[in-house]
């Protein structure tokens, strides 16, 4: 290691985080501050006649309750313009329920009080007069004619069908040796960071302004977002982050509290906090990735790829949130995955149904599609009696074909693989998995072979100013969700500027510091805004050796850095047209005891293409947390709802979050292939880990299942689902 | 998830304990470690008026071996119960606390509070039911014991009447030569087990079981006794297939809830196997 890049820098909050220093939301308290509590409804569909709040009016305490009536008739906006359709802007969420609930946990009122114990008894005293209506629960069902409809003024339950085309699909299977079917399914889970939301909206009456602490993820989109919806200068909300106990897509997005607290907090001229309690979390943030799939790959005998037709069914819940149809969107695109197709069909339907709305969850889409693709791989592989390892050597994309292209026609931007040696990355997993890849009674091994789309734009902007105390810093848009960004962007500063990463400062929290900034999802943040750094860094330089007189390679930045503080902020911005596309794979050893039907994770190792590895302990620590929640996703986790529409997953008790007891210590092969014509040739780190990891559980779950393994056609895979497999193929 | 308003009052001693919940009246609550009631309060499932605590009320918390029953106080700590080196089939009281929730719950949970909160899927029911325990009460009217077949009523209800405080538990010595074993399955380390199985033995010279309990947790209503598969064992030797011909007769004899976790036939699945391993262990035990 040469320079910072490079370098395994600590994150300056580790020893906070670790010793309980760090400063969340909930940590925070306000002189006259009081607290929010949401009335939720408790029936997935119900048309509601009313709000009697006259009882929890008097408790003593209370300062105030609040519905729809009381509000703007807003909606909650689609963040991403590319995620919007027209019937998707028809069914987005109301801050509160407007005439009808459509699921249980949706916002119907809220309760300011003195404490938080007082506006949850006073919470509890509001009565709602619901009228009970029918319930479409399951997407499939819900997509068909004559099911319960979740929004009335829609028709029908199917918000978006999504058509995907490449080649000739016909031609190609009417050409196959081999066709193998299969309806696979992933369950409803969602990422469950350990700290929930909360916000803290603190006016100042003085100026007029309004500092919203609490913020993540998209502070800037979300202070415009609520100024628009409240009707204020976006120039009078301030949006704060501090210390943030996970994000993993969910936190951070707008939701309904999100303009319900800020409200309260201008209407009553008070301090007003919200922590949303485990409860409601499992109910109210969003949840993700519950799809069926109906798929037909076809192949020649000699386990040659040809092409893949698929329908795909993916829950949207009862409402298009900030991600729109994203979560539909996504899975297509990620079907055909690492491999050559002659051709392929995707057709994704985004059905309502009267369940909590869903948003993207790390890896969305991209997690989902290669449950799909690779457990059909396994099965093609049985088919062919070809070794699942060698089918995915036969196919993968080979670096003469690079930049390979999927033109998807003028409907659709093109998929596109920039670089990288497919199958060399692909060995170096089945390298790393060595001997224990063997086969053994009960032991099972499988492996995934993925892309992951990371780095997307449109840009970023980041400056860099000396100070006067010899500091540098370094302002830029994006959020620390725990993932370190804040350390790897000052070793980039670092490296471009050649001083030390302590000399670095990073401003990224607060609003009224950082002009613009889209935020910290789909793997960007390193790669967008470390970008960004990079360029302002080089621009400092060559501004500071115009000052100095002297070349550009002689400017040394530390030894001058009071005298470039007249110099001010340094600017630069970094536009990204296209997502980066990574290699990626997981390759997973497991045992299942056919007695219990459990399911033990004895080895699990990730592969991924991260282009130039900014901090490498970083980016080990994001396969790894991302790899525990895909090993979560395979065999433990899941939103369940009974007939009803009622959530049975309502406390973590319910919702099976695995302990280190359930995991595997997570194995990672770092891939370092740079990025040309790139500042700092840098990829995603955040998601990959996660993506392939369910498959290749899944997949080593059915090789230990031997011939009953072809039943492994859904998630969570469950002891009891282990076991109800298993007693199917033994019984007579 | 906070909880509703209750009035609170710490007890020095059971008879204030008996008093204060004598003066609070039918909706009061015992609070002992707080491990299942705190979050039942959280979750506003439980609203009791008043909280007696007696967490800290001296002369509960001792482990007794000294006559012919074992005296483990109601405020004895699952992780002292862990710890505790118990004779023969008595061990399966230590097993089984060692399987309970984390260790930090393990810390603070009581076996008088696990006993009198009475889940149907708790580890020491379970344990207590297979060694015939006694469960002492105390009231202002004086102390009964209470046989354990008819202490646990349905699912997180007792026999326990309103004024009574549970002070100890009371385990006869089982006869002979004796092992015991406990047995759960469940899905994540430290969770409320699926099915969770208490076996005792003990046998003769000769080797032949002349005494044996089965009990079960997670399958029905309350802790159960399967005395088919009991009497299945009776006289005979755990050699050859016995464990795994009485685990049969226990799966047989139960008749397992369903739940979204876990279905009735997977239950009696489980069952079988953990009988199966919870015997095969005794059997290893009296080997050796």
């Amino acid at each position: 290691v040469s320079g910072p890049i490079g370098a395994e820098a600590p994150r300056p909050r580790d020893l906070a985080l670790l010793t309980g220093a760090a400063r969340y939301v909930a940590d925070l308290t306000v002189p006259g501050q009081a607290c929010l509590r949401v009335v939720r409804s408790p029936l997935a569909h119900a048309r509601l006649a009313g709000v009697t709040a006259d009882a929890a009016r008097a408790l003593p305490g209370v300062l105030a309750v609040f519905t729809a009536a009381d509000l703007p008739d807003v909606r909650i906006p689609i963040r991403l313009p590319f995620a919007s359709t027209p019937r998707a802007e028809r069914v987005l969420q109301p801050p509160l329920a407007r005439d009808v609930v459509r699921f249980v946990g949706e916002p119907v009122a809220v309760v300011v009080a003195e404490d938080a114990y007082v506006a949850e008894d006073a919470a509890e005293l509001v009565e709602l007069d619901l009228d009970p209506l029918d319930v479409a629960v399951d997407p499939i069902a819900a997509a068909l004619p004559g099911a319960p409809l979740v929004q009335e003024e829609l028709g029908d339950n199917v918000v978006a069908t999504l058509p995907l085309r490449y080649g000739n699909v016909e031609a190609a299977f009417a050409g196959a040796d081999v066709v193998v079917r299969a309806r696979l399914a992933v369950q409803r889970h969602t990422g469950v960071p350990l700290e929930t939301r909360g916000l803290l909206a603190e006016p100042d009456t003085a100026s007029g302004r309004l500092t919203i602490w609490g913020a993540a993820k998209v502070k800037h989109f979300n202070r415009n977002a609520i100024a628009d919806l409240l009707d204020v200068d976006p120039g009078s909300l301030r949006l704060v982050e501090l210390d943030v106990g996970g994000g993993f897509g969910v936190r951070g997005e707008l939701y309904p509290e999100d303009v319900l607290v800020p409200w309260a907090a201008l209407t009553l001229g008070r301090p007003i906090k919200w922590v949303e309690d485990r409860a409601e979390h499992l109910v109210a943030t969003n949840h993700a990735r519950e799809q069926t799939h109906e798929i037909a790959v076809a192949a020649t005998r000699d386990g040659r790829l040809l092409a893949f037709d698929a329908t795909a069914w993916v829950d949207q819940g009862a409402y298009v949130r900030t991600q729109g149809i994203l979560p539909a969107f996504l899975p297509g695109h990620h079907l055909p995955g690492p491999y050559v197709w002659e051709a392929f069909s995707v057709t994704s339907h985004a059905v309502l149904t009267h369940r909590t709305p869903v948003g993207t969850y790390r890896g969305p889409g991209m997690t989902e599609a290669s449950f799909v693709r690779e457990r059909a791989l396994d099965l093609l592989a049985g088919e062919l009696a070809l070794d699942p390892i060698e089918l995915r050597r036969r196919n993968l994309v080979p670096p003469d074909r690079m930049p390979f292209v999927y033109d998807l026609g003028p409907q659709s931007p093109p998929i596109v693989y920039e670089s990288g040696d497919f199958p060399a990355f692909f060995e170096r997993l089945v390298e790393r998995a060595g001997a224990a890849a063997e086969r053994s009674p009960g032991v099972g091994v499988g492996v995934a072979a993925i892309v992951e789309m990371g780095g997307i734009g449109p840009f970023e902007e980041a400056s860099v100013e000396a100070q006067p105390d010899g500091t540098l810093l370094v302002r830029a848009g994006v959020g620390s969700l725990g993932q370190g960004v804040e350390v790897a962007l000052a070793q980039i500063a670092a490296e471009e500027l050649g001083v030390p990463v302590e000399r670095i400062r990073i401003s990224f929290q607060d609003t009224d510091e950082v002009a613009t900034g889209f935020g910290s999802f789909a793997s960007r943040s390193t790669v967008v805004a470390g970008n960004a750094v990079a360029l302002a860094a080089r621009e400092l330089r060559a501004r500071a050796a115009e000052l100095l007189e002297v070349e550009v390679e002689q400017v040394d930045i530390a030894a001058h850095a009071v005298e470039l503080a007249e110099l001010g902020a340094i600017s630069a911005r970094y536009e990204k047209e296209h997502p980066s596309y990574s290699f990626g794979g997981a390759l997973s050893v497991v045992s299942v005891d056919e007695e219990t039907g459990r399911v033990r994770v004895l080895r699990h190792v990730v592969a991924h293409d991260v282009g130039r590895a900014v901090n490498p302990a970083l980016v080990r620590g994001q396969l790894a947390g991302a790899a525990a929640q895909g090993i979560a996703g395979a065999l433990f986790e899941e939103l369940g709802y009974d007939e009803q529409g009622t959530p049975l997953a309502i406390s973590l008790a319910d919702y099976l979050m695995p302990t280190l007891a359930e995991l595997p210590e997570v194995e990672s092969v770092l891939i370092e292939n740079p990025v040309a014509g790139s500042p700092i040739g840098v990829k995603g780190a955040g998601e990959a880990g996660i993506v392939g990891s369910p498959a290749a559980v899944a997949n080593a779950v059915a090789d230990a299942l031997g011939p009953a393994g072809s039943a492994v056609d859904r998630l969570p895979l469950t002891p009891a689902r282990i076991r109800a497999i298993l007693r199917a193929t033994q019984s007579p | 998830v906070k909880p509703p308003p209750f009035a609170y009052a710490r007890a020095e001693s059971v008879d204030e304990a008996i008093a204060l919940l004598a003066d609070a009246g039918e909706d009061a609550k015992l609070l002992a470690g707080g491990q299942s009631l705190i979050p039942l309060l959280a979750y506003r499932l439980a609203r009791p008026s008043h909280l007696v605590d007696i967490d800290q009320v001296p002369g509960l918390a001792g482990i007794d071996d000294s006559g012919a029953a074992l005296e483990v106080g109601a405020l004895v700590r699952h992780a002292e119960l862990e710890r505790a080196d118990l004779p023969g089939a008595l061990a399966v009281l230590a097993q089984a606390a060692s399987h309970i929730g984390h260790l930090p719950i393990r810390m603070r949970g009581t076996i008088g509070g696990s006993l009198a909160h009475a889940d149907p899927a708790a580890e020491l029911p379970v344990a207590v039911l297979a060694l015939d325990g006694r469960i002492v009460a105390a009231s202002d009217k004086g102390t009964r014991e209470i046989q354990v077949e008819s202490f646990f009523t349905g699912p997180f209800t007792t026999s326990l009447q309103p004024g009574e405080v549970l002070t100890a538990i009371r385990l006869p010595v089982p006869p002979g030569r004796s092992a015991g074993s406990f047995a759960e399955f469940s899905v994540r380390a430290g969770d409320f087990a699926l099915v969770a199985v208490a076996a005792a033995v003990a046998v003769d010279d000769e080797g032949r079981v002349e005494w044996a309990r089965i009990a079960l947790g997670g399958v029905d209503a309350t802790a159960i006794r399967v005395s088919a598969a009991e009497s299945e064992l009776v006289g005979a030797e755990l050699t050859g297939d016995a464990p795994r011909a009485v685990a049969a007769a226990a799966a047989a004899a139960c008749d397992p809830v369903d739940d979204p976790i876990a279905d009735a036939v997977y239950r009696r699945e489980l069952v079988a196997a953990l009988v199966g391993e919870a015997l095969v262990r005794i059997r290893a035990e009296l080997a050796s």
